[in-house]
């Protein structure tokens, strides 16, 4: 039997599998090994220059792709409007969709970009384009946002890794960074795989490590290979996550936050986002299902919207609660927008001519809506930002020049492409 | 076959379209008879046009505006479309359904959170002007390059009148049905409220929570029972939900609770028959369009209808003989189906090729019988008529 509530979206293979979420991210037969922890081998002098900022990021994934005419750049009485309505922000003049209540009371902290113009119109691409700022079709694997991160931001002697996703998110992973950048997946409540719980007693389980220790240091007496140095840290790394495993158990919390953030998955993700940056992992990514309507757009994003709404504001509020909010980048995009056109499906489909991203917190000028789209929103009116000058934004907001360079053997290849701008209206 | 209807008799093999009418500002989303002489249509604007039907129609001729119709996408009609005489004026979001009761008066259920009430013997308040084709003209004046030349405008001016009676409610009203005696209106919305109103009056008289949105919603002829589906359309999320369930009207308690037996289904549409034996319900969605025949004394399920419509069910209607079941969807076909022994006995429309194209959004018998209107999402309203 066909389930009804996920017709109308892509293919479930044209999206990224959740067994490439995991990929790289925990390992080996004893199931402790973490290959993105701390950040082991910065060499750079920008690393210690950006962890000395105490920047964090959490990106909101909207996987599918959010409609930006039924969100955040919205065209009453057009032919292209569907059936929501306009609320008034607290910026003046400004209206976004009646199903953001919440998040139009937050409007001051959010720098609303809205004229995204970008190049790569589908799921897998634009997956991997709105992670990387760099197009898949080229034969070098960048890596992705949070790997970036990881590497620039993250502590070296951290217990917690660097990178952390949950829910369906990118699929880029650590590209020519290398392995220990890859990102550390986990469910949205928190949950680890079931491979990191200990089958044997907790002193047995030390002695048993003691032993693999000894006969690892005796081994590397005899073979000093880069490999297999690699390989012990990245065990010593997952031991020492195990003992700083309760961070993510929000057993307990969550019923004091539920109000807040809303009583669902992605709420309780955006909760887990907060502890672990508050914790030091300096970036988190978690996603929301599914906005592809291609089908029923306008109840797929209600419904998403009234998930989406107390999480993001709760996430936002908490932030600034905690003190967390100017050093903490809060990034909410998809892969695409969604056409203006409403289709015979009474869907709207993938576009890239025009369409919303927002940011919020570290580094951001908040209150701040910047470009704009025609008057049925079909195309980009002012100020068309790409992949390269949002890229370059963001990481300019964390501290990271945006033009560090990198080297694949003897190719340097820059952390966005040539000619990305930063969008200065945006930055404080 | 012959079957007997309420006051005539209808061949339900021998169909023939009289009239498409066009409307294309904006999908046509609801369709209602009032009495057997005028039909009401509302669309995703919130407009609702009202047209009188002639004596005598006029034979469709070669009018360039006429010609290009539907004839491509159906059949083409037998006559030439008169225009609507009235415009019901204050809805400000999608028409989801229309209904009829004494014949006069029209009931309207919206996304702007209304059901408002129509007498269409008011007098009218005011004029308005209308061009029946503006979309199309729109469309080809935007794509220049398609090269196509926009049609003749079908320009139109309509008397309008206000509503006589509204009832807030607190979310998109989805689901709205008449009981058979017409004494009873039940709203679902999506903020999960269904209430029970007395129809003539609109005051409320039951009220309750379901946990999703109200989808389709229906009270039996004895008013003791209504069916509620609920549906919380989240992909790939846990926190989606739908429900199918038969609930004592008067203690708002579950009699039956059918979820399971649906399980993931969003029921778009349910219509009791006209003694109450047998309930049918419609898969709505992009999956199959499944019609289900249940008894609701027990909510065990009769027959499953067959063919499917090959998308969701968006609509059902029960004939007037009590005997026939009418059904449409996203495949933009009409069946006309036999109770008794679950067999179709018409089909009316066509599919339109390739995958999803386009979708009939509602359907509504006239109360002799003898016709048919139906809502196409395309800017029509098509009207069959059964001899």
């Amino acid at each position: 039997m066909n389930n009804p509530s996920i017709s109308g979206v892509c293919k479930k293979s044209e999206h990224f599998s959740r067994r490439a979420l995991l990929k790289g991210s925990l390992a080996t037969g004893a199931g402790t090994a973490i290959p993105n922890w701390g950040g082991l081998f910065h060499s750079q002098s920008i690393a210690s220059m950006a962890q000395k900022l105490g920047k964090r990021c959490i990106l909101l994934w909207m996987n599918g792709g959010a409609s930006q005419i039924d969100t955040f750049d919205m065209k009453p009485g057009k032919a292209t409007a569907g059936p929501f309505r306009e609320i008034q922000t607290k910026l003046p003049g400004y209206k976004v969709c009646e199903y953001l209540p919440k998040i139009a009371q937050q409007v001051e902290k959010l720098g609303i970009i809205r004229s995204m113009r970008t190049t790569s119109p589908d799921h897998p691409d634009g997956i991997y384009h709105m992670h990387t700022c760099y197009k898949q079709s080229e034969r070098m694997p960048h890596p992705e946002l949070g790997a970036m991160i990881a590497k620039y931001l993250g502590q070296t002697d951290a217990d917690l890794p660097s990178f952390v996703r949950m829910g369906p998110t990118g699929n880029a992973g650590s590209g020519y960074l290398g392995p220990r950048y890859e990102p550390f997946g986990i469910e949205r409540n928190g949950n680890m795989p079931y491979f990191t719980s200990p089958y044997l007693p907790a002193a047995n389980e030390s002695r048993r490590n003691d032993l693999l220790r000894f006969m690892e240091t005796e081994h590397k007496k005899e073979n000093s290979a880069d490999a297999y140095e690699s390989h012990r840290v990245a065990k010593e790394r997952a031991w020492r996550l195990l003992k700083a495993k309760s961070l993510f158990d929000t057993t307990k919390e969550w019923p004091k936050h539920q109000e807040l953030y809303g009583a669902s998955d992605f709420g309780r993700g955006c909760f887990l986002a907060r502890k672990l940056t508050e914790a030091g992992v300096p970036f988190v990514e978690i996603g929301q299902e599914n906005y592809d309507s291609h089908a029923d757009n306008f109840v797929c994003h209600k419904a998403n919207m009234q998930i989406l709404d107390p999480a993001w504001s709760g996430l936002l509020i908490d932030l600034e609660r905690t003190g967390q909010l100017q050093n903490t980048l809060v990034v909410w995009m998809g892969e695409v927008g969604r056409t203006p056109q409403i289709n015979n499906r009474a869907g709207r489909d993938h576009f890239i001519r025009g369409w919303t991203i927002v940011l919020a917190g570290g580094g951001i000028k908040g209150g701040v809506v910047y470009g704009s789209t025609d008057a049925d929103g079909r195309d980009v009116a002012t100020n068309p930002v790409s992949e390269g000058d949002l890229f370059a934004t963001i990481y300019t907001a964390l501290g990271v020049n945006p033009r560090t360079k990198h080297f694949v053997g003897t190719r340097p290849i820059w952390a966005t492409p040539e000619g990305s701008k930063p969008i200065k209206d945006l930055l404080l | 076959m012959k079957n007997t209807a309420a006051s005539k008799s209808v061949n339900f093999e021998k169909a023939t379209l009289l009239w498409s009418f066009t409307w294309d500002a904006d999908w046509v989303s609801a369709v209602s008879f009032i009495g057997d002489k005028h039909f009401a249509a509302g669309n995703n604007l919130g407009e609702i046009l009202l047209w009188e039907l002639p004596e005598k129609p006029e034979p469709l001729g070669e009018s360039p505006s006429e010609k290009s119709k539907p004839a491509d996408k159906s059949e083409r009609p037998l006559y030439l479309s008169p225009k609507p005489v009235r415009q019901m004026v204050g809805h400000s979001n999608i028409i989801n359904r229309l209904l009829c009761a004494e014949n006069r008066w029209l009931i309207s259920a919206s996304n702007d959170h209304t059901v408002k009430y129509w007498d269409i013997e008011a007098k009218p308040s005011g004029m308005a002007k209308h061009v029946l084709n503006a979309r199309t003209i729109e469309d080809i004046n935007r794509n220049k390059n398609s090269g196509r030349k926009p049609p003749t405008p079908l320009e139109t001016e309509v008397q309008t009148q206000a509503a006589t009676k509204t009832i807030e409610g607190r979310e998109w009203i989805i689901g709205a049905s008449l009981s058979q005696d017409e004494t009873t209106l039940i709203t679902g919305d999506d903020a999960g409220q269904v209430a029970v109103y007395d129809r003539k009056t609109g005051a409320e008289k039951k009220r309750w929570q379901v946990k999703g949105w109200a989808f389709a919603v229906a009270i039996s002829p004895d008013l003791k029972q209504s069916l509620v589906s609920e549906r919380y359309p989240l992909v790939f999320d846990s926190g989606r939900h739908t429900a199918v369930k038969l609930w004592d009207v008067a203690t708002s308690t579950v009699q039956h609770d059918l979820s399971k037996e649906f399980k993931d289904m969003q029921i778009a549409s349910a219509a009791y028959s006209r003694d109450g034996k047998i309930l049918a319900l419609g898969r709505g969605g992009e999956g199959e369009g499944k019609i289900f025949l249940i008894d609701p004394s027990t909510g065990k399920k009769i027959r499953e209808l067959s063919p499917i419509h090959q998308y969701g069910v968006t609509d059902l209607c029960f004939h007037p003989d009590g005997k026939h079941l009418a059904s449409t969807g996203r495949d933009t076909v009409v069946r006309i189906w036999n109770i008794e022994d679950g067999k179709m006995i018409k089909e009316l429309g066509k599919p339109r090729g390739g995958q999803f194209k386009d979708w009939f959004h509602a359907l509504s018998f006239s109360p002799d019988g003898t016709r048919i209107a139906v809502a196409d999402m395309a800017g029509y309203i098509h009207l069959w008529e059964f001899r």
